[in-house]
């Protein structure tokens, strides 16, 4: 074992598991200052009885599986069942056991450190038949939390703007694209959706029922839409603050667009920026004290920041000269922006406080970037396969790959938090694991 | 207007002239017209927009301004909502046309080529609006008489990634809501 930071993290307890399934040995390595240096992992094919319909439920389990463990940017993946591919300079092997009997799905999960094949990870996962993707993403989020003490994102969802002819309709999809489901069938415009903290709601922007933009809710598993701001002029820009008791907005009731804090029912407008020019684009830090927002009450759009009372106005970055879209990353250390190239958008990131700003995507025209829950990933918009399409950034300097959206444009995605009950560094999904799962 | 519906104006023009039907100093017949506003020449359509008008119905002669075609758009440059001289001499235009139809009200929309963000553009789009508004309201329209709305880069009159179609998108757009 050469990394160092393995070999004392491989002492740290089982602080991860409290559901008793407790695996031997605890391994954590600490990933986070290392950009692109990812843990080399072994994807065995999950054991499955030799039935025909469950060697066909296997296979698809199993790439679900692997992809969930390379998109994770914690893993490089390797994989059992493609010519070619050995454990070679692995750290650990991810294998399994699947079983469907009835309406049910079992999995039993079992990680084994390599080449001594210890068990480092055994846990069962259960879910219906209709669910039994998520059964698989709770084992891969339970291995990148085993791995780095935080909880992949791969229960996560995105909601998103598809386009189809004229109308475009809000939807949402699972993180790896998987599962999409229209929200709304309006026959209208609906733009720019975000969502509640706790994932249950999204707000979004909709022309529907006639006249301008205005700010909707809707439950995120299907529902309907409730209106939350429909004042003269437009409604736009609606964003949770992280504790969930404001959205903040553009509104230009008052004869111009600027930033405004509303409750979370839409009532007690809070103007927070007083210029003549446009103030749009609001984005929350993770603690909820300041807010980043695009104004070009300077000449030309440039991401701003204020704190959540309006005062304390900075410019973001002078290293670009058009910069819109910030979205602040769930960790605050860094803001996403898009910064004007040529007819489009390229998607950079810098420290709050302006310094360190780095390239992340360029070529074709790149909107909306939005974090994932855990900061490894940007999901934006994107022509840089022609047309509009929705792609992930690892910030690592892979190439973005682009998540299917079947025959719909696709544009202003937006990433959900955890599930509830998943996230946290030591809650592990305590609901859904067995207890006394095999060591 | 596209070429092409200018030509299709032009033999409905021809037509009616012929049969008789037109009363002098009435420039304007009610044609068939497409109802969104017409699609960029160059760009494919994905409705034909070439089906023949029907045939003449027996309809009055309208009076000019009492259609959203009758009032010309006001355009502007990129990222800006400042009102052009063209833009001036459009709205100087629609101003007589509305002080001509007292009982006309319009909706101006304001509309953005596809640079910039969704967000950005919904607030140029209604600066656009706002602009042209203020310039009517400011030439003796009643304030009362025009609503706006902003519809960003969400609706485009030319799909094409170039200067020409990105002009045809940067306007305030009129549209006759009622005319009670």
């Amino acid at each position: 074992m050469t990394r160092p930071a393995l070999a004392v993290l491989v002492a740290l307890a089982a602080l991860a598991d409290p559901s008793g399934a407790q695996a031997p040995t605890d391994v954590r390595i600490d990933i986070s200052s290392g950009q692109g240096r990812r843990i080399r992992i072994h994807c065995e094919a999950l054991q499955t009885p030799s039935d025909r319909n469950s060697v066909s439920w296997g296979g698809q389990a199993n790439e679900v599986l692997a992809h969930d463990l390379d998109w994770s940017a914690v893993f490089t993946v390797s994989r059992s069942w493609v010519a070619g591919q050995q454990p070679v300079e692995v750290q650990a092997v991810v294998g399994g056991k699947l079983t469907v009997s009835g309406t049910e799905v079992r999995l039993q999960g079992e990680v084994r450190d390599f080449p001594a094949r210890r068990s480092i990870l055994a846990k069962e996962y259960r879910a219906s038949l209709k669910e039994w993707r998520t059964a698989i993403h709770q084992y891969a989020d339970d291995i990148v939390l085993q791995f780095t003490g935080e909880s992949g994102v791969s229960q996560t969802r995105i909601a998103f703007i598809g386009q189809s002819g004229r109308s475009k309709d809000l939807y949402v999809m699972d993180y790896d694209g998987a599962r999409v489901t229209a929200l709304t069938s309006d026959q209208s415009i609906a733009l720019s959706p975000s969502w509640s903290p706790e994932g249950s709601l999204v707000v979004f922007t909709s022309y529907r029922g006639g006249g301008g933009p205005r700010l909707f809710v809707t439950p995120a598993a299907a529902g309907r839409p409730y209106l939350i701001s429909g004042r003269p002029g437009i409604n736009t820009s609606g964003s949770y603050s992280p504790d969930g008791r404001q959205i903040v907005c553009t509104l230009s009731h008052e004869g111009n667009s600027e930033v405004y804090l509303l409750d979370a029912r839409g009532a007690s407008p809070q103007r927070l920026t007083n210029s003549r020019g446009i103030d749009t684009s609001p984005a929350w830090s993770p603690t909820g004290r300041e807010i980043a927002f695009t104004s070009d009450r300077t000449g030309t759009p440039q991401v701003h920041v204020m704190d959540r009372e309006g005062g304390s106005l900075r410019r973001l970055n002078y290293d670009v000269s058009y910069t819109d879209s910030p979205a602040w990353s769930p960790k605050g250390d860094r803001i996403a922006f898009v910064a004007r190239a040529g007819g489009g958008f390229d998607i950079y990131t810098c420290r709050p406080d302006g310094s360190d700003t780095r390239l992340v995507v360029s070529g074709g025209s790149n909107e909306n970037p939005r974090w994932s829950p855990d900061g490894r990933h940007l999901v934006f918009s994107s022509t840089r396969e022609g047309g509009r399409g929705l792609f992930v950034s690892d910030l690592d300097g892979t190439p973005p790959r682009r998540l299917a959206t079947g025959s719909l444009s696709a544009l202003s995605p937006a990433w959900s938090p955890r599930p509830a009950a998943s996230g946290s560094a030591f809650g592990v999904n305590p609901g859904s694991s067995t207890p006394g799962g095999q060591p | 207007m596209s070429p092409l519906n200018a030509r299709t104006f032009r033999a409905v023009m021809a037509s009616l002239l012929i049969g008789g039907a037109l009363v002098a100093g009435c420039a304007k017949k009610p044609v068939a017209t497409p109802a969104p506003p017409p699609p960029p020449p160059e760009a494919p359509a994905p409705t034909p927009p070439t089906t023949p008008p029907p045939p003449p119905v027996e309809t009055p002669p309208t009076v000019a301004g009492t259609r959203s075609e009758d009032y010309a758009p006001a355009y502007f440059d990129y990222d800006a909502y400042t009102l052009r001289d063209d833009a001036r001499t459009a709205l100087d235009a629609n101003a007589k046309l509305l002080r001509d139809n007292p009982k006309v009200n319009v909706t101006i929309e304001g509309h953005c080529d596809e640079r910039g963000t969704v967000e950005y553009n919904q607030a140029l789009g209604e600066r656009r609006a706002q602009a042209a508004r203020d310039y009517l309201v400011a030439a003796g329209i009643e304030a009362g008489r025009i609503s706006i709305i902003s519809y960003g880069k969400e609706r485009p009159f030319a799909t094409g990634s170039d200067e020409a179609s990105w002009q045809q998108n940067r306007r305030a757009h009129f549209v006759v809501k009622s005319t009670s």
